[in-house]
């Protein structure tokens, strides 16, 4: 496995737990993240501080909706006098001109990712709200008229299944983006309470998966994903090869090694508690100017231990017993798997392609 | 071209990464360039202060690592020259 770096290389920072909109399936409200408390501007500079000392170089803005902070330009400010870079993760709804032309000027800016799930009003607006495709439009234009590097997040759902083409058309041919990134509606936070009539069917993610791998091909990888539709075709279409082939495992198969985060990053949630991972926010590691950072990365027992996840064998765990992929599976993501029954040491349930096939799943072909 | 008598200094702004083993990263924020850097060369960067001499960097990284190359001073102008050229380095007017 990927040594444990020294210190983290880069934090992501809810910097607020409000937002001006309730997507059906936000994974931030309702979930252990969501404590209802933004520390003062000056608890967020002090603490860049301890970043700059430890050699971060990258902060990323999360929510929350971080344009909903009012002073997010002095904490941006900070990370740039801090010697960090950063990133913004945003619905888009709330960028002006202004906003753009400051971020522009900062010339730190890496990436602002902006969450489109449809090609239209009526689309996208289904699960985010009345009026968020146009405003989030408008904010896309400002971002890229100042030169920035604007990316956009597509959430897969019941209803965007069939709009992923005239989707990767929009933001891909007319508005040129360079890329754009896929997921899909996971059971967390909000969309926990109707899943149903958010999630796809394994029938409807093989859709999912045909239409994102002829994309993948037709826009020559400009579409990413690491979790997903488009990341579990590939994935699980290597495992599915590697079996027929008899092949020896890759990426540390056969054991709990779908996380490399804990190698590399931290988080902080909005009450400044510092977390392994913004959907692991129930394992609280310290606090932010109280405890260092340093000592949490090297010694906390909390996240030795998700790192050492990785000496589990997946034959430990009845779920995975005569499992003809085992040799090949990682198990993926520890909060994932916590989310669905509880235990983050424990493959995710939500990834398995044992029980996707079981549920009626079929993996796509390749195109060629 | 190096100068002959004097070292550059750092530049403040660039991130000396000490990530596995002694390695490190130099990053420089506003380009988001960067490039790895072995043992010998973080002790060099560590040094590059505008006070610390030519001689006694070397001095020191003899002594302090067990192979260093025999050629470690040429090594030693390319590598700060290198660093000039980057911005990551440069003499104060
Ligand atoms: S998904 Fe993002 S934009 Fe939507 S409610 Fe949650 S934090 Fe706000
Ligand atoms: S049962 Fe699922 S999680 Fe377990 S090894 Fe098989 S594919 Fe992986």
């Amino acid at each position: 496995m990927p040594a444990v770096m020294s210190t983290p290389r880069s934090m992501e920072l809810e910097i607020t737990g409000k937002c001006n909109l309730r997507c059906r399936y936000c994974s931030h409200f309702d979930s252990p993240g969501d404590v209802g408390i933004d520390l003062p501007a000056e608890e967020w500079l002090k603490f860049f501080e301890e970043l700059n000392r430890c050699a971060v170089i990258r902060v990323c803005f999360s929510g929350g909706e971080p344009f909903c902070r009012e002073d997010l330009r002095e904490l941006i400010e900070g990370a740039v006098r801090n010697r960090m870079r950063y990133r913004i993760l945003t619905n888009g709804t709330l960028i002006s001109e202004e906003i753009a032309e400051f971020l522009a000027s900062t010339k730190r800016c890496e990436s602002i990712q902006v969450s489109i799930d449809g090609s239209s009003e009526e689309i996208n607006d289904s699960f985010r709200g009345r009026g968020t495709f146009k405003k989030a439009m408008r904010g896309i234009e400002f971002l890229k008229s100042y030169g920035l590097p604007v990316t956009v997040r597509v959430t897969i759902h019941k209803k965007n299944l069939e709009d992923l083409e005239n989707i990767a058309k929009l933001l891909l041919d007319d508005l040129q983006l360079p890329s754009f990134s896929t997921n899909s509606a996971s059971y967390m936070g909000l969309c926990r309470t109707n899943p149903e009539e958010i999630q796809l069917t394994a029938k409807e993610q093989t859709r999912a998966m045909e239409t994102l791998l002829i994309l993948d091909k037709k826009y020559k990888d400009r579409i990413m994903a690491m979790a997903g539709p488009l990341a579990e075709a590939k994935i699980w279409s290597e495992m599915e090869e590697s079996r027929c082939m008899n092949l020896p495992s890759k990426n540390y198969g056969g054991h709990l090694t779908g996380c490399g985060c804990v190698r590399r990053e931290l988080a902080v949630r909005s009450d400044g508690i510092i977390v392994p991972c913004t959907i692991l926010s129930h394992i609280e590691l310290g606090r932010i100017n109280r405890d260092d950072l340093r000592t949490i990365w090297r010694h906390h027992p909390a996240l030795r231990s998700l790192r050492d996840r990785t000496n589990i064998s997946l034959q430990d765990y009845e779920f995975c017993k005569g499992c003809a992929y085992i040799e090949y599976c990682t198990g993926s993501c520890p909060a994932m798997a916590y989310n669905l029954i509880g235990q983050v040491n424990h493959p995710s349930p939500d990834s398995c392609l044992r029980r996707f096939l079981e549920e009626g799943g079929r993996l796509p072909e390749i195109p060629s | 071209m190096m100068h002959e008598c004097s070292l550059p200094t750092i530049n403040p702004q660039v991130v000396c990464r000490e990530e596995f083993d002694g390695w490190a990263i130099l990053f420089d924020p506003d380009s988001g360039k960067a490039f790895g850097i072995n043992p010998v060369a973080v002790r060099i960067w560590k040094n590059l202060d505008g006070k610390t001499k030519k001689e006694d960097i070397l001095q020191e990284l003899k002594s302090s690592f067990s192979e260093v190359p025999e050629n470690i001073e040429s090594d030693f102008v390319d590598f700060v020259r290198d660093l000039v050229e980057k911005g990551f380095a440069g003499y104060e007017v």
